[in-house]
């Protein structure tokens, strides 16, 4: 008999407990807090807190600063004044940290703060959880999270069942990357998924030996039109492991590109590749290995880029094992 | 990599390209890019000249293939590549001696096509502030990048207005392929 606890504990998810699709985020997201110098002042009495936020408020909006709370407890348990208020940038008035310079004696009352004293803020609003965590701690900071980078940080984003299916349309792309090798092309595959339905749109591998830009995602993404009547080259035909199914007669809305699809590549793309995808209107990609001159993380971000009409998700590290194994072989 | 030092420390053939040779060749580029207006395609529209010889032409056929990197540039590449196929040569070879003239400066995807290949020289119209790929968006045209062929310079302004406008033309009009708007009922 099976030893059935061992069974429970080894393969909860896609075959694996080290599944991994690691989200590809922006420089912006994933970088450290930083931080920007700013007064801050004791409150004394307690009683005064709102109406000096008031005031403060109205003299020293917090411009480019809003995710800021204006008031923390005091960090020192010990503190005789248990709260602080944040008064303005420290560039904005002199290095004099003394009341009377900083703020504007026009009417209002400061009866109640204490000396200001300098302390460096996050200088952004947090993007992710742990960006948050890491600007918390300096001073408290409001966020407005974006659940699915969070769960996808933890590793939490994909189900079982999803991973299940994520795993077999990778093993689809590295069943077409072994082939490209065996032809002599380069060891690249992919494959168009629709995730609604779950259904194979298009497998393809590289074919560089016949033309030098049908990379595996261009041929990819010729099969994908093809699957809707259109499509250019005709290559494809004489590899058995490029294929694609047509779009049967749906419900749904036609088809239109690679809108709402998902692209299982075994290397990632480099920016051709990429910036094809962006026109393609792709829905997500997650890729096996990271490449030096890859355009989706290593050298490029191009599915975050600002100024670019389209942006996508991606997701590194499924099957990596098997995706760095197909680039020993080459 | 060892392959691509080596390239680099090749002597650059220095290619330069005329006036006359620019008014000629452009001219056929806008009659390409009007071509795609009339078939209601993006109006691109480029040349491939190899020696004097046209090698290669294109204008963007995205709609009429539904493949959305049916981009001008990269259909001439592939007349190039069938072009050197018939000749027997190398594609290479004949692209490090080929000028592409083109009405609107190439894409991201483009650019980095036009890298693979070994294009040296790049004339266009007007700049492409949505996708451009030789600064307007991403500089691939001249960025240090491995594993990515060889870098490539650019011409650029030539009946830059003219080619503008054709893009306002065409982006007045609704792509009539795109799918409509869903109008959400939660």
């Amino acid at each position: 008999m099976e030893p059935q606890v061992k069974r429970l504990k080894g393969s909860d998810c896609g075959g694996s407990d080290s599944w991994v699709a690691e989200p590809v985020l922006s420089d912006e997201q994933s970088a450290d807090v930083e931080l920007v110098a700013v007064y801050a002042a004791p409150v004394l009495d307690r009683k005064q807190t709102s109406r000096l936020v008031r005031q403060l408020n109205a003299v020293f909006p917090l411009d480019g600063l809003q995710h800021l709370k204006r008031v923390r407890t005091a960090r020192d348990q010990n503190s005789p004044h248990p709260l602080e208020v944040l008064l303005c940038r420290s560039g904005e008035a002199a290095d004099a940290a003394e009341l009377g310079s900083l703020l504007p004696s026009d009417g209002n009352s400061w009866e109640g703060l204490g000396r200001p004293f300098v302390v460096l803020v996050p200088a952004r609003p947090p993007l992710t959880r742990p960006q948050y965590q890491q600007a918390s701690s300096f001073w408290p900071t409001s966020f407005h999270e974006d659940k699915r980078v969070t769960e996808a940080l933890r590793g939490a984003l994909f189900s079982p069942q999803q991973r299940v299916a994520m795993t077999s349309f990778m093993v689809a792309a590295v069943t077409a990357a072994r082939a490209a090798a065996q032809l002599g092309m380069e060891a690249v595959g992919a494959a168009v998924v629709d995730p609604e339905t779950e259904r194979v749109v298009a497998v393809g591998h590289d074919l560089r030996g016949e033309h030098p830009l049908l990379h595996a995602v261009m041929v990819c993404i010729d099969l994908v039109a093809r699957s809707q009547g259109g499509g250019w080259y005709r290559n494809q035909n004489r590899y058995p492991a490029c294929s694609f199914a047509p779009a049967g007669p749906q419900g749904g809305a036609e088809p239109y590109i690679c809108t709402g699809y998902d692209l299982y590549v075994t290397r990632e793309p480099c920016a051709m590749c990429a910036m094809a995808l962006v026109h393609s209107r792709i829905g997500r990609v997650f890729y096996g290995t990271g490449s030096a001159h890859g355009a989706l993380g290593s050298r490029m971000k191009i599915h975050v880029h600002k100024d670019l009409n389209h942006r996508f998700q991606v997701y590194s590290g499924v099957l990596r094992g098997e995706c760095q194994a197909l680039q020993g072989d080459a | 990599m060892a392959t691509e030092e080596g390239r680099k420390a090749e002597p650059e053939v220095v290619f330069s390209v005329t006036e006359e040779e620019i008014n000629r060749w452009m001219s056929r580029a806008f009659e390409m890019a009007r071509d795609a207006l009339d078939n209601g395609e993006v109006p691109v529209g480029c040349l491939m000249v190899h020696r004097d010889q046209v090698v290669g032409k294109g204008r963007n056929q995205v709609n009429e293939t539904k493949n959305a990197t049916r981009h001008a540039e990269m259909v001439a590449l592939d007349q190039v590549l069938d072009w050197c196929y018939q000749k027997n040569l190398d594609m290479r070879s004949v692209c490090r001696q080929t000028v592409l003239y083109v009405t609107v400066e190439p894409c991201i995807m483009c650019a980095a096509a036009l890298r693979l290949v070994n294009i040296p020289l790049v004339a266009y119209g007007c700049r492409n502030e949505r996708f451009g790929g030789c600064g307007s968006v991403l500089d691939i045209s001249t960025a240090n990048l491995p594993n990515s062929g060889t870098a490539f310079r650019c011409v650029s302004g030539h009946r830059a207005q003219e080619a503008v406008e054709m893009l306002k033309t065409f982006y007045k009009q609704e792509n009539p392929n795109a799918p409509k708007p869903k109008t959400r009922t939660d």
